[in-house]
């Protein structure tokens, strides 16, 4: 308390001053209609320049909301096209229109692409779904990898960008199909291999997967080809395929769970083994 | 002494107001479209006090003498904050304009005292800076800063004519 009575008294003035002068202003603006207009012209003019600061503020707040709902959107339309896919091009059955493929969005954590092997660490694993040998894509054009390994929190793809990488391929309108696997240490291009030679292909057609593994479905875009020849004495064409995506800018990814994957492998299995 | 310096300065206070009111807020004229020029000569009721008198009443005093002439103005706070600025930096101008030898404690600020050229840029320093500030608060954007400045200057110099012509004819001892 005496510390306050000094206070005032040492700058008494100073705050007699500055209240005054605040009540004077509040004078000019309410008793002088010229004034008051000008103060609530310019005053809305202020107050809505920072409401727009801080709306754009708030919106660079939020975009990984606006970023995360718009990637459930994503999915849903990545399953709609599968589906659409299998309605089209499948003879139809009773359960055409069962969706047989989940897509669960993620982000990344971890993305190598200059090593021989390639990796790349998801931030969602088991808990959100995640499982082994569940294809990863980054939309309906462009394939990232295959899941390896599953922790509660975290997946472990193996980038198309790796030498074991082999993905049933085929390419688009034609029935034949290949594997596509990746041999020079370049981040555009993988390499389609094993189509017979007497399927005719082109230069720009399209590649997409094959949908003859439990991994991808079928007609998920992956490159162009861009260069093709048939080694000597080999039976199929070797060729170039430049990627539609880039992995080095990678951010976001859909899992693709198929939901039949351990009815059709189980089968298969028994196959082998009788 | 004291007593009748401060009947003094009740007395220079009620007749600059009174004479504001009457006669110079009266006086105003226009020059062209544009600018206003207005005898302002109530400062002097402030810029006239002790010098040592202590600066919060020197503030309030302000503050009244300005909302007085507000009234009658029809202007709300715009005299009362100009003239409020001006007593709060008088002891500013106290100190820039400082003599040689200092204030005594019964210094009153006027030619007799302390010369004419010491009351000449006393006076010019805070009469100034309340023109400008009452127009400023008047016209209160600065948009119209070259308007501000025009009306400033002109009415300045119609004021301290009529301040020095007071000072002249009412030689007051204090």
């Amino acid at each position: 308390m005496y510390n306050a009575f000094q206070l005032i008294a040492k700058y008494g003035a100073h705050i007699l001053f500055i209240v005054l002068e605040i009540i004077c202003f509040n004078l000019i603006i309410n008793y002088n209609s010229a004034q008051k207009k000008i103060y609530l012209n310019s005053s809305n003019v202020y107050a809505s320049k920072i409401q727009n600061v801080r709306s754009r503020i708030d919106g660079y707040l939020s975009l990984k909301e606006v970023n995360d709902s718009l990637m459930r959107q994503n999915a849903n339309l990545i399953e709609n096209l599968i589906v659409i896919e299998y309605a089209t091009k499948s003879i139809p059955n009773a359960d055409s229109l069962d969706v047989a493929y989940d897509i669960l969005p993620a982000s990344i954590c971890r993305n190598d692409i200059f090593n021989r092997n390639n990796y790349i660490t998801l931030c969602s694993g088991r808990r959100h779904g995640i499982d082994q040998n569940m294809g990863v894509i980054e939309s309906s054009i462009g394939i990232v990898g295959i899941v390896k390994n599953v922790t509660e929190n975290f997946a472990q793809v193996m980038s198309i960008l790796n030498s074991q990488t082999k993905i049933s391929c085929s390419i688009k309108n034609k029935n034949s199909f290949g594997t596509l696997v990746w041999k020079d240490m370049d981040q555009q291009y993988m390499t389609l291999q094993d189509i017979p030679k007497h399927h005719k292909v082109s230069i720009g057609d399209t590649v997409i997967t094959s949908g003859y593994s439990t991994v991808f479905p079928r007609g998920i875009l992956v490159g162009k080809i861009e260069k093709y020849d048939i080694e000597i004495g080999s039976n199929s064409y070797t060729m170039k395929v430049r990627l539609f995506n880039d992995l080095s800018k990678l951010n976001y990814a859909y899992v693709i769970k198929n939901r039949f994957s351990n009815e059709q492998l189980s089968l298969e299995s028994q196959e082998d083994r009788e | 002494m004291s007593n009748s310096i401060n009947i003094i300065n009740v007395l220079r206070i009620l007749f600059l107001v009174l004479a504001q009111i009457w006669i110079f807020n009266s006086m105003a004229f226009q020059i062209g479209n544009h600018i206003d020029v207005h005898f302002i000569i109530y400062p002097l009721a402030i810029l006239a006090l002790p010098v040592r008198m202590p600066q919060a009443l020197v503030i309030l005093i302000s503050f009244v003498i300005g909302l007085i002439i507000d009234v009658f103005d029809n202007s709300l706070g715009v005299h009362a904050g100009s003239l409020v600025l001006m007593g709060y930096i008088r002891n500013l101008s106290f100190a820039i304009v400082e003599p040689f030898d200092g204030y005594n404690i019964q210094d009153v600020p006027s030619i007799r005292q302390f010369g004419f050229a010491w009351f000449i840029s006393y006076i010019s320093i805070n009469l100034f800076v309340q023109i400008f500030t009452y127009f400023s608060l008047e016209i209160f954007t600065f948009i119209y800063i070259l308007d501000i400045l025009l009306n400033t200057i002109t009415s300045f110099i119609v004021s301290i004519f009529s301040i020095f012509l007071i000072q002249f004819i009412f030689r007051t001892k204090y």
